[in-house]
């Protein structure tokens, strides 16, 4: 299956498409606000931009210069090479404090590495205290935006998982009653807590602690409550400075959201006596996507969710349809790194209107980025067939003039000739499945244009001496 | 832990990275360092700025504020609640009302900053029902730049708070007081 045919099923309700396509753009609208309060926003997206390809320049020396700066904190720092050794580390540190009552705070890293069901698997009960992410988790989807995970979801929706899971009213659909029942439930899981798994927004070189973005609070009432703290970060989520945290955290609310920032920004550099904090750093791809000039950019990414909110695909086709952790543009310049057959179509999930590139606190080139993943995927035969000859074909005509020329004559002849039905059969002509054709010209512009009269011969100009 | 691992990870690093490029300095911006941005800012994400004269009218501002609250946290007055790094859960859990020293206020997103030094207890400023920053004026800076050169260190832990705990899951309807403190008041002297 690719992309667009997932996005078909999201498609068969037009109401809620309707209303996912405006929300989004609600949201987009909220960060323009923010963006546009402060005057020197462009000033500090290059500053981030910046900052961020100095801190992948030297990359290697900045991983080793945080994790010395943690281990003198207390911390205990593990490497990770891929998923799988990611999730045996984490299973390893909660069987050593014998523990089973995890709770866990937003991490699209523990997502793709899939460490839920492995935990679960191994008899450990894991609590997402994300409002979005429980009310996903209850419903065993995968999250749909990386910011805000239940966004395909109505009230009604939830108020009917809720019914279900919670046992609050029949019917009930009301954010509020509905948040406040998810607050109690919580509340049991956090007191019970006895390891907390969270992801990371930033790491500090030069301190060597870790920096979590929540507005709900569910990062610092997990952590502080819990015997062990497991952050789980990307290599590339190093800063070099505590105060490169000044340009970062004005921009990544307003970007996501539209606030001013995140309502807890909260600092974990060394754990309270007694108690024990881990640091997960994971590559899993991250150094192979370094190793792509082209595509190494990407790694930047501060995951606002902006490029989402913004991008009209996205928001017509809705996060599933891109069957990756993380959806959008980002996702689809991030996904074919891990598995090129498999997001082979998301790269062309795109209209490269270029609005992504836009928006991005980082400066990520991404819709360049989308172009050149389509090269790449022809190079390595990854597109489907039919895409492949006609690309071929079209290339092929408009590279000759003449070619050219002969065809459109043919194809305007054709279209006023041929039946309907023929013309718009949408097995062989995929861009009439929701379109209707012009209504072809008898004339092109160039036949047009050599029937003018000749304009009157310019007298010669005068030459001026170099 | 595997040393493998971290082997393999930092020599790909090094073989992959690009050709160094420099760091930027960071410019001061400048900006609105004042209390009325502060308080503007910080009512558009739902919390309240109230002004005192001075900290000896904390109490009885907090009366007024709170004239509900059974359970109070806080070392800057005679609180109900003895609390420290050491408090069981299931008394942290029944606070109605903590009240903490807040460091630095940034008026450009109605932010303050909280030291460990000041929380009693790490989980206290997000397990309490309200929770109230006392923040002298005088503290206010225009940015997130000015206040992380006013930093010293980040001690253990330490966080900006912003607001009161919130979401928008559910339809982005924007609900005060998820999992945190239900309300944030910023009491200015």
């Amino acid at each position: 299956m690719n992309h667009a045919t997932r996005a078909d099923k999201f498609l068969l309700d037009a109401d809620r498409t309707t209303w996912h396509d405006e929300t989004l753009w609600f949201v987009r609208e909220k960060r323009d606000r923010a963006v546009y309060a402060v005057p020197e926003f462009q000033e500090l997206r290059q500053l981030a931009s910046d900052i961020k390809d100095h801190t992948l320049s030297r990359l290697d020396l900045y991983l080793q210069e945080f994790e010395a700066a943690a281990q003198a904190n207390g911390v205990h720092v593990h490497w990770a090479a891929d998923a799988a050794e990611h999730n045996a580390i984490i299973l390893d540190i909660i069987q050593k404090q014998g523990a089973t009552r995890i709770v866990k705070s937003k991490s699209m890293l523990t997502e793709e590495c899939h460490l839920n069901p492995y935990l679960i698997k191994h008899g450990i009960e894991v609590v997402d205290t994300d409002l979005g992410e429980r009310i996903i988790q209850f419903r065993d989807e995968p999250p749909s935006h990386i910011v805000l995970p239940a966004i395909h979801l109505k009230k009604e929706d939830v108020g009917e998982t809720f019914h279900t899971h919670l046992g609050t009213e029949k019917g009930e659909s009301d954010p509020q009653r509905l948040t406040e029942a998810a607050r109690q439930h919580l509340r049991g899981k956090f007191i019970a807590g006895q390891v907390a798994i969270s992801g990371v927004n930033f790491a500090i070189a030069e301190t060597g602690g870790v920096v979590v973005c929540t507005n709900e609070g569910n990062a610092d009432l997990g952590v502080n409550l819990a015997a062990v703290h497991i952050a789980c970060m990307g290599i590339e989520k190093i800063i070099p400075r505590l105060t490169d945290l000044g340009v970062f955290t004005r921009l990544l609310a307003r970007s996501a959201t539209g606030q001013p920032v995140t309502t807890y920004t909260s600092h974990f550099t060394k754990p309270v006596a007694g108690k024990e904090m881990h640091i997960v750093i994971v590559d899993n791809g991250r150094t192979q996507q370094l190793g792509r000039p082209d595509f190494r950019a990407s790694l930047k990414c501060i995951r606002c969710g902006a490029c989402m909110n913004t991008c009209p695909v996205y928001r017509r086709s809705g996060g599933h349809s891109y069957d990756f952790t993380v959806p959008g543009p980002i996702g689809a310049i991030l996904s074919p790194n891990i598995d090129m057959k498999k997001h082979a179509s998301l790269p062309f999930a795109s209209t490269l209107c270029g609005s992504c590139t836009d928006v991005c606190p980082v400066k990520i080139d991404i819709h360049t980025q989308l172009y050149k993943w389509r090269q790449v995927l022809g190079e390595a035969n990854e597109i489907p067939a039919s895409k492949k000859w006609s690309m071929k074909f079209m290339g092929r005509v408009l590279a000759s003039t003449r070619v050219y020329g002969l065809g459109g004559q043919f194809a305007r002849k054709a279209l006023r000739l041929l039946p309907h039905g023929l013309t718009h059969a949408t097995s062989v002509n995929a861009w009439a499945v929701a379109r209707e054709l012009p209504e072809a010209p008898k004339q092109s512009f160039r036949e047009w244009y050599a029937k003018q009269p000749q304009p009157a011969a310019q007298p010669a100009q005068p030459k001026i001496p170099a | 832990m595997s040393t493998a691992s971290r082997d393999r990870i930092l020599a790909a690093t090094k073989a992959n990275k690009p050709a160094e490029l420099p760091l930027p300095t960071v410019p001061d911006f400048g900006g609105e360092a004042t209390a009325e941005r502060f308080a503007a800012v910080l009512a558009g994400i739902g919390g309240t700025v109230v002004r005192m004269n001075g900290l000896g009218e904390l109490v009885s501002t907090l009366q007024q504020l709170f004239p509900e609250a059974r359970t109070t946290a806080s070392p800057l007055f005679a609180a109900s609640v003895p609390i420290n790094a050491q408090t069981p859960t299931g008394i942290l859990a029944a606070i109605d009302l903590t009240v903490l020293q807040g460091e630095i206020g940034v008026a450009e997103n109605g932010a303050v900053w909280l030291p460990e030094a000041n929380m009693m207890n790490r989980a206290l400023p997000t397990i309490t029902q309200h929770l109230a920053l006392v923040l002298d004026h005088r503290r206010i800076v225009a940015t997130m730049h000015q206040a992380y050169a006013q930093l010293p260190n980040t001690g253990g832990y330490g966080k900006f708070v912003a607001g009161p705990s919130k979401t928008a899951d559910i339809e982005q309807s924007l609900v005060i007081g998820a999992h945190g403190a239900r309300s944030l008041v910023v009491v200015l002297y």
